[in-house]
């Protein structure tokens, strides 16, 4: 039976209570993927029904909501299925089941979040931040996996005077420090009025980054492998190359 | 607060980066430095903000106050009578730099480095002078590392470290008589006197720290050094010989590696540069020495080099084989660390993993346990899926190695265009 919910915390949770002794129970939130010939029930978003889901899931490791809200940002197709695996191990185990790798569901759901953990590490590094005419700085990306508010702490920890927008362009929506606070907000195109200086840093940057290559080593596989195509779009580095010579 | 823009132009900062950029260490972790008003703070992990097309990983502002160097080492592009372009910057003009690729997260910090400028005083004075601004007036508390410069005044050194996350004295090359053929002024002592003296200082300020004598910071990050491999005689055992001294009397937190590369024409030096591969080894033995429990006399004999054909660790499991197999469900740590094939991660996975069940081959197939080389020296709940004699599992040894040197071919490439690699070593203490 396939159950399809809303993609809220609270529908997976509803949908799980219903499906958890279901073996065969396949759980989406995805509509356009619903498989041919199965049958389908779809779920109503029951709070009291989630809340009670969720107590049973914490009678058995009382850390697990973390890795429920990691596994729901996965960008991953079959995420919710592996999350619904992994609380269904979980209730048959009845006990922490993190390090339970040889089990195939426990290592799939592993697998899926060190991938969110491993994109904000990644994007830690990748951000670009350009100058805006007010002081506030501007990133917009394109991640995988739905991280914007988890990278916010970081840049607020290392620039607590310049206010920022963390922009997934893919999701149309934005973490945003106001120079106090952090918040979540739909956003679809902003409108940038960069500062007097940004072309010319971009452009030392460019220049920094084309210097310090060694072309006699080159090895792009590597450097692809480390720093995916699908990232370079916001890059200034990888952009046009400086000119002259 | 805005300060005048003092932007360094395009030119000096191709220059003083290209003169900068065959230093090898680029790491950024260990500083867990706090911001503290202004802008920045250390990454305990480290960063990469960017790689390049060589496949290095970009986290440091990596540049030379100068290029414009007294000395002579020989094979350095930046020695006094070498014909290239001389470039300097200003103490604010590095600042500004550091400031404003930092706000817009192309970095982690910067890495500080000059030629000997004028005298070694005074280059180390402008160094102190540019790291302290970068503190004090710019407030900046990323991650900075320093290169010291040999025969400065021991108490710039000291001021230096306050201000700095990591220094380095590169001890340049692995014996006293090589480094008096191919760097005449300097001297092992002039290099490793002042990391002695880091040393001992960094436990004073670490007592006063206890007694609340001493409220900032001193090299948090520790000490890193490099050398050059192959443009002396040295063999490897030698070579981390040294290193593993370096380790235990100097505490030192990483020392690096870098192939030399001809530049220079030169009757003393070799005229055909230091494969990769070597490099490689060396690193991979370094590896075992800080954290897989192995000591340089288990690995390589002093006069001799690390085998090419197999890792350090197969290496030495072939020299072993009556240790081995071990039983994966029952092997304690510092055994399943000795395993060819058996990294740190996955050894803790295993421990992890067989507290829940008795592990099978298979099941550390599903854990993606890489078992092309381990599985001649494992046995899992008794049983043995490796090969049947030495003679064959070396085969298959040799063989797993050929693949993967092939998969990185362009790693260990041999550089066959010196005036492309223009600069083995830089412009650097
Ligand atoms: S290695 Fe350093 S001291 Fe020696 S010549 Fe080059 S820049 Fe000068």
């Amino acid at each position: 039976m396939v159950y399809v919910f809303d993609g809220t915390k609270n529908g997976f949770l509803t949908a799980f209570l219903a499906a958890y002794k279901d073996e065969n129970a396949l759980l989406t939130s995805k509509q356009t993927q619903l498989p041919l010939g199965e049958r389908t029930l779809f779920i109503d978003t029951e709070p009291l029904r989630a809340e009670k889901a969720k107590n049973r899931l914490l009678c058995f490791d009382r850390d697990c909501m973390r890795d429920f809200d990691t596994l729901l940002r996965s960008g991953m197709d079959n995420n919710e299925q592996i999350a619904f695996r992994y609380f269904h191990t979980l209730t048959k185990e009845k006990r922490p089941i993190g390090k339970m790798l040889s089990n195939p569901d426990v290592f799939a759901a592993v697998e899926c979040m060190r991938k969110v953990g491993f994109e904000v590490h990644r994007f830690h590094g990748f951000i670009r931040f350009m100058e805006t005419a007010s002081g506030a700085l501007y990133a917009p990306f394109a991640p995988d996996n739905d991280i914007c508010d988890l990278l916010a702490p970081h840049f607020r920890a290392r620039l607590p005077q310049f206010p920022f927008v963390l922009h997934d362009t893919k999701r149309k929506k934005a973490a945003v420090y106001d120079g106090k606070n952090v918040f979540l907000a739909p956003l679809c195109d902003a409108e940038i009025m960069l500062s007097a200086d940004e072309n010319a840093w971009q452009a030392l940057w460019k220049r920094y980054y084309a210097a310090v290559n060694i072309p006699s080593r080159e090895r792009l596989r590597q450097m692809r492998g480390y720093m995916p195509a699908r990232y370079w779009k916001f890059l200034p580095e990888k952009q046009d190359p400086p000119t002259d010579e | 607060m805005r300060y005048t823009i003092r932007m360094i132009t395009e030119e000096r900062l191709k220059i003083l980066t290209e003169s900068a950029k065959y230093d090898v260490s680029c790491s950024s972790s260990g500083s867990g430095r706090k911001n503290a008003g202004g802008m920045g703070n250390g990454y305990v992990a480290g960063c990469c903000h960017s790689f390049t097309p060589d496949g290095r990983c970009i986290s440091l502002l990596k540049i030379l106050l100068s290029n414009d160097c007294i000395y002579h080492c020989k094979y350095c592009p930046n020695r006094a009578d070498a014909d290239v372009p001389r470039a300097s910057a200003t103490p604010d003009e590095i600042c500004q730099l550091v400031i404003d690729f930092y706000k817009r997260n192309y970095i982690e910090g910067l890495f500080l480095s000059s030629a000997v400028c004028k005298n070694p005083e005074y280059t180390m004075e402008r160094l102190v002078l540019t790291v302290k601004k970068l503190r004090t007036e710019y407030h900046f508390h990323g991650y900075i590392h320093l290169k010291g410069i040999p025969y400065a005044d021991e108490r710039l050194m000291e001021e230096a470290a306050k201000y700095v996350d990591r220094m380095s004295y590169n001890i340049e090359l692995p014996s006293e008589k090589s480094l008096k053929l191919l760097a005449p002024q300097k001297t092992k002592e002039s290099l490793l006197l002042p990391m002695k003296e880091l040393t001992v200082k960094k436990q004073q300020y670490a007592e006063e720290r206890k007694k609340g004598q001493y409220k900032g910071y001193f090299l948090p990050a520790g000490q890193t050094t490099q050398m050059i491999v192959g443009a002396s005689p040295e063999a490897d055992g030698q070579i981390l010989r040294l290193t593993q001294a370096l380790y235990r009397s100097m505490d030192m937190k990483r020392v690096y590696y870098s192939s030399y590369v001809p530049v220079v024409q030169d009757s003393l030096l070799p005229d055909k540069p230091t494969g990769q591969l070597r490099e490689h080894r060396l690193y991979q033995a370094d590896w075992l020495l800080r954290f897989y429990g192995f000591s340089v006399e288990e690995l390589v004999a002093e006069g001799e080099n690390l085998s090419m054909e197999y890792d350090p660790k197969c290496a030495w499991a072939l020299k072993n084989m009556h240790l081995f197999p071990v039983e994966i469900n029952r092997a304690p740590l510092e055994t399943l660390l000795r395993v060819p094939g058996i990294g740190a991660k996955n050894a803790y996975k295993i421990l992890e993993a067989r507290k829940y069940a008795t592990l099978s081959f298979e099941d550390l197939t599903k854990m993606r346990v890489a078992l092309k080389r381990a599985k001649h020296f494992i046995t899992c709940n008794g049983k043995f899926f490796g090969a049947k004699n030495e003679t064959q599992i070396r085969g298959f040894l040799a063989a797993a190695e050929q693949s993967d040197n092939a998969q990185q071919l362009d790693l260990f490439a041999q550089i066959s265009s010196p005036q492309n690699a223009l600069i083995s070593l830089t412009g650097q203490l």
